[in-house]
């Protein structure tokens, strides 16, 4: 008579048992810890089917198939879909087997037994049943196989990525705790066991297995290998449009739990450059929120240069920065804050002409880069622009370095300061040429009726329009994405196009999304001169791939901190435009 | 060539005197030094460790007293009377000894100023107020009784300089740097110290001066006050009640200190020595066949004074070339 | 009582007085505030300055002559707009010596 059950599945339905009601326990955390305006959202989602359908997608997508990861770099998606998706397939095909060729059915099991064998079967089932008979067991047990071979394929890659990460496209990988680099031991015999075992059939085997499938499920609520109950969550919470609101609860725990470490930040991060700072990025950030380890987190929340890289290359999408700067708004916002000053400022003194007209805010960056300004009342002129400068004199700052240093309170009132003058100026169009005051204009002012554009998507209006006749030069100019406006807005071709009509216009090495900051952002509170040199430098090296004649770029800040560190010409768009029409 | 009749006596030791006399000597030219001291080496031989990168100033000195060996060198000796007969010089030295000689350079360098006659600053009068020269050889000795692990420390800038009242209406030139490597030393041998120097402005214009104040502040927390010590009393305790003005803030200032250290700056009794051109003949005198260099001219630093006495040996030479 | 006069408080900064604690901590925190040479770029690019008595070398000064509350009220109309770190010929880190005086300063009475 066939058996029902061995004592060895006993470490495994233990490990199952606990990694459940952990995942349940943490799952009504991030619930409970979020406002009930977001718990109503989740629900809304839910029974929504077209985020219904999205989330399906997106689960299949991300975390079996890994589609970005294979975006990234073939062999890395390989090696993580090969493990992911083989997996889930062995665990739903050894569910089919067990439902379908029921090999218990003879036997009156009680409840107790016949519960307890739906955890173990599908995972132990060629112990059970070691022989497939029928065709449909033959079919099921090839699809098994393949699937079993596909995971040690990746498992194999994955070792080779150990021992060289370059093969996957990656310069530096994620230094691992201990616990980590017990579970992936763990992970990366649990499936050379299964195939010893189902091949010799020998009860060592079975044990193993079952023991560090065992040893696997006990460390994954600690380890980064969390991320594959969470991240299916932390896509449901996602798509329903939800938002972290403090660093380390609700909506970010789950995005905490849903690191897998990978490390592709790491790379991606300008910090890395120096390679004692590759310490500083976000895997080591949100391992540092997992262990609550408050000097460190704030440390590396004030440290980041908030450019968005490490955002965008993230297979999961956690919002790191969002992460941070929600710790840093716990540390500043209570400081104290008199700006009581701001009623006094008044601009009616730039601004004279009644009606329609463009509104230019130069902000405080570009009044120590006088030539932007006079480029853009050039430009303004002939285009025949009806134009006025609202901080020619006076003028006060959009608020977004406020917003950056965590302090949103008195950040509101500069912003309300700023959204009462444009009001009153009658403008219809508001042109900036910082990107950090086009982000904060675009994501925190409530100017409904008044377009907001950057000065490269104003140039490249006009140019298209005709307004602006430009003589192109044979110059080789390489563009510098900004990391405020490109990452968050997608603002990539507008600048292209005023460059290539301007000269002749060559890529950098690492472009548009994959741009690396400058080193001058504001982002960071606490970078010291030195380590933003070694940014820059890195920068520049960047841009300069392709040997171009002189660097363009679209954001004074950027601009002030290149200029400093290199001979060749570095110009504003908005210059380049000046100089070339005629 | 020239011949070996040529001699030039050289007044003063000191290093732009030894200086001129190795680069003679290598000219083939027959020098001798003429020093009042017994020892040679004039005020570097006083001197501790040198600005900006805290050389020591006796490795300076050995080497250029190593190469003027074979000058002949004549200490515990003063010069009483130059006479002039035709083109040669006769030397007359306190023991009667003449000399003859071709040419006479001149470097007889600085005093340095008497912080006696800043009578505010209470030298002389308060135990607890020494100066810059003092405090350097209390590094080098590592004894001074009136510095007792002082918790307080003070520099004054400008003692005896860039003051009409004492006659002095020039900048010294070395003061700032000195005080700031002075500063950063006492911090070394008292970490427990607060150092505030007092100044006017921070005249850090040498090659690696500005580092040197960079370094003073960010590694050895030496704090500088804009303005100057005005006034200074003495407290029942001993200690010294300072007067300045934070000019920076521009509120006045007072503190009580343990120790204050007076940058004396640089002086002549009968004044600097005066060059028939101050670009381009900087070493030569109204008087013909007479030289000078160093800081008989101006307040000059060690590597300065050390070019300007390499500047006077090649007038010299020239000179000697073109008498034959 | 009246005696027909009254003391006024005297119009020196009376160093003797003054913690060195307060500035020793900012210090550990941003090392940046020591190097300040008083050049006044930062006060003169000011965006706030402009509008109100917004002085970055000021504070500093001020923190090392004791008047810490003086500092502190300048540090709360500070907009953070980072002219001053472009400015700066030290290189010294402006905004986080600002958020540093309003950390230290506002928060740890203690000190």
């Amino acid at each position: 008579m066939m058996k029902t059950f061995d004592i060895f599945v006993i470490p495994f339905v233990v490990g199952m048992v606990f990694v459940l009601m952990f995942c349940l326990a943490a799952l009504g955390r991030v619930i409970l810890q979020m406002p009930h305006s977001d718990r109503r959202r989740l629900l809304v989602s839910l029974v929504t089917p077209q985020t219904f359908l999205r989330n399906i997608r997106d689960i299949f997508c991300d975390c079996l198939l890994h589609v970005k990861i294979w975006k990234r770099n073939p062999v890395l998606g390989f090696m993580h879909s090969a493990i992911a998706f083989g997996w889930f397939m062995i665990i739903v095909i050894g569910h089919i087997e067990v439902f379908v060729l029921q090999p218990f059915n003879d036997y009156n099991l009680s409840f107790a037994q016949d519960l307890g064998s739906k955890l173990y079967l599908p995972i132990f089932f060629r112990f059970f049943s070691p022989e497939a008979v029928s065709p449909t067991a033959k079919t099921l047990a090839f699809l098994m196989d393949f699937f079993l071979a596909l995971i040690l394929c990746g498992i194999l890659t994955a070792f080779l990525k150990k021992i060289k990460s370059t093969i996957v496209g990656v310069k530096r990988i994620t230094k691992f705790g201990f616990a980590d680099s017990v579970i992936r031991i763990a992970l990366w015999t649990i499936f050379p066991f299964r195939l010893a075992a189902e091949t010799t059939q020998l009860m060592v085997f079975w044990w193993l297995y079952s023991l560090d499938l065992c040893l696997f499920m006990f460390l994954l609520p600690f380890t980064r290998y969390m991320h594959i109950p969470s991240e299916m969550l932390l896509i449901l919470l996602r798509n329903a449009g939800i938002k972290s609101k403090s660093p380390r609860q609700g909506f970010a725990l789950a995005e905490m739990y849903s690191c897998p470490g990978c490390g592709l930040c790491i790379d991606a991060c300008p910090m890395s450059v120096d390679d004692e700072k590759s310490g500083m990025t976000s895997v080591y950030f949100i391992r540092n929120l997992r262990k609550n380890d408050p000097e460190k987190m704030r440390e590396m929340a004030e440290v980041c240069l908030m450019c968005g890289k490490c955002v965008s290359v993230c297979p999961v999408a956690i919002q790191s920065c969002d992460l941070k700067m929600n710790l840093r708004k716990n540390e500043s916002e209570n400081l104290i804050s008199d700006l009581s000053y701001l009623n006094k400022v008044d601009i009616s003194e730039n601004i004279c002409e009644k009606g329609e007209k463009v509104l230019f805010f130069a902000g405080c960056m570009t009044h120590l880069t006088p030539r932007i300004i006079k480029s853009m009342k050039k430009i303004f002129e002939k285009a025949g622009e009806r134009y006025e400068i609202m901080d020619s004199e006076g003028g006060i700052c959009c608020g977004r370095p406020m917003l950056l240093a965590g302090k949103t309170d008195a950040a509101q009132a500069v912003i309300a300061k700023n959204t009462e003058m444009i009001r009153k100026s009658g403008a219809r169009k508001l042109v900036v040429s910082c990107p950090i005051c086009y982000r904060v204009f675009k994501e925190e002012y409530q100017l409904e009726d008044i377009e907001i554009q950057h000065h490269s998507q104003y140039i490249d209006e006009i140019i298209s329009k005709g307004k602006l006749k430009l003589s192109r030069t044979k110059s080789r100019i390489v563009y510098h994405d900004p990391c405020e406006l490109g990452r968050p807005f997608g603002i990539y071709d507008e600048p292209r196009h005023v460059v290539e009509s301007c000269g002749v216009l060559v890529e950098a090495a690492q472009n548009r999304n994959m741009s690396v900051c400058c080193g001058g952002s504001l982002g960071s509170i606490t970078m010291s001169k030195d380590k933003r040199d070694a940014v820059t430098d890195s920068s520049l090296a960047n841009l300069m791939a392709n040997h171009p004649d002189e660097i363009a770029t679209a954001c004074p800040l950027c601009l002030k901190t290149f200029a400093k560190k290199t001979d060749i010409q570095v110009n504003d768009i908005a210059e380049l435009v000046a100089e070339n029409c005629s | 060539m020239l011949d070996d009749m040529n001699k030039v006596v050289i007044k003063g030791g000191g290093a732009a005197g030894l200086r001129a006399a190795s680069r003679l000597k290598r000219n083939g030219i027959d020098t001798v030094v003429i020093e009042r001291e017994s020892t040679l080496g004039g005020h570097l031989a006083q001197w501790d460790r040198l600005f900006p990168d805290g050389q020591k100033a006796k490795d300076v000195l050995d080497r250029l007293l190593s190469d003027i060996n074979g000058v002949e060198v004549m200490t515990n000796h003063t010069i009483t009377e130059i006479q002039r007969e035709n083109d040669i010089f006769k030397i007359k030295l306190d023991d009667n000894t003449v000399i003859q000689a071709d040419a006479v350079l001149d470097t007889t360098g600085f005093d340095i100023f008497k912080a006696e006659k800043k009578q505010e600053y209470g030298y002389g009068i308060y135990d607890r107020v020494i100066t810059n020269a003092e405090l350097e050889s209390f590094f080098k000795t590592g004894s001074d009784r009136r510095i007792d692990n002082p918790k307080k420390i003070g520099f004054v800038h400008c003692v005896g300089s860039r003051d009409i009242k004492v006659g002095n209406t020039y900048c010294s030139k070395v003061c700032c740097a000195t005080a700031l490597k002075q500063a950063c030393e006492m911090r070394e041998a008292f970490p427990e110290s607060e150092v505030y120097t007092f100044y006017m402005d921070l005249r850090m214009f040498g090659k690696g001066y500005e580092d040197l104040y960079l370094k003073a502040q960010q590694d050895y927390g030496v704090k500088c006050v804009r303005g100057r010590v005005s006034e200074v009393a003495e407290a029942k305790d001993g200690r010294l009640v300072i007067k300045a003005e934070d000019t920076l803030l521009g509120k006045p200032l007072k503190m009580t200190l343990d120790l204050l250290v007076l940058m004396c700056g640089m002086e002549r009794k009968d004044g600097f020595i005066a060059t028939k051109n101050g670009f381009v003949e900087q070493n030569i005198t109204d008087e013909k066949g007479i030289f000078v260099a160093g800081t008989a001219i101006q307040p000059m630093t060690l590597p300065e004074t050390i070019a300007n006495a390499d500047a006077a040996v090649l007038d010299i030479v020239e000179f000697l070339k073109r008498r034959k | 009582m009246n005696f027909g006069f009254s003391i006024s408080p005297s119009s020196h900064i009376m160093m003797d007085d003054v913690s060195r604690k307060r500035f020793d901590a900012l210090k550990k925190t941003e090392p940046d505030i020591a190097i300040c040479m008083s050049c006044g770029s930062c006060t003169a690019t000011c965006t706030a300055g402009a509008n109100a008595e917004v002085s970055l070398r000021r504070m500093i000064l001020m923190l090392q002559r004791g008047k810490d509350d003086e500092a502190l009220a300048m540090a709360s109309r500070c907009l953070l707009c980072g002219k001053c770190y472009l400015v700066c010929p030290r290189g010294i880190n402006t905004r986080h010596v600002l958020l540093s005086i309003s950390k230290c300063l506002g928060h740890d009475e203690d000190i």
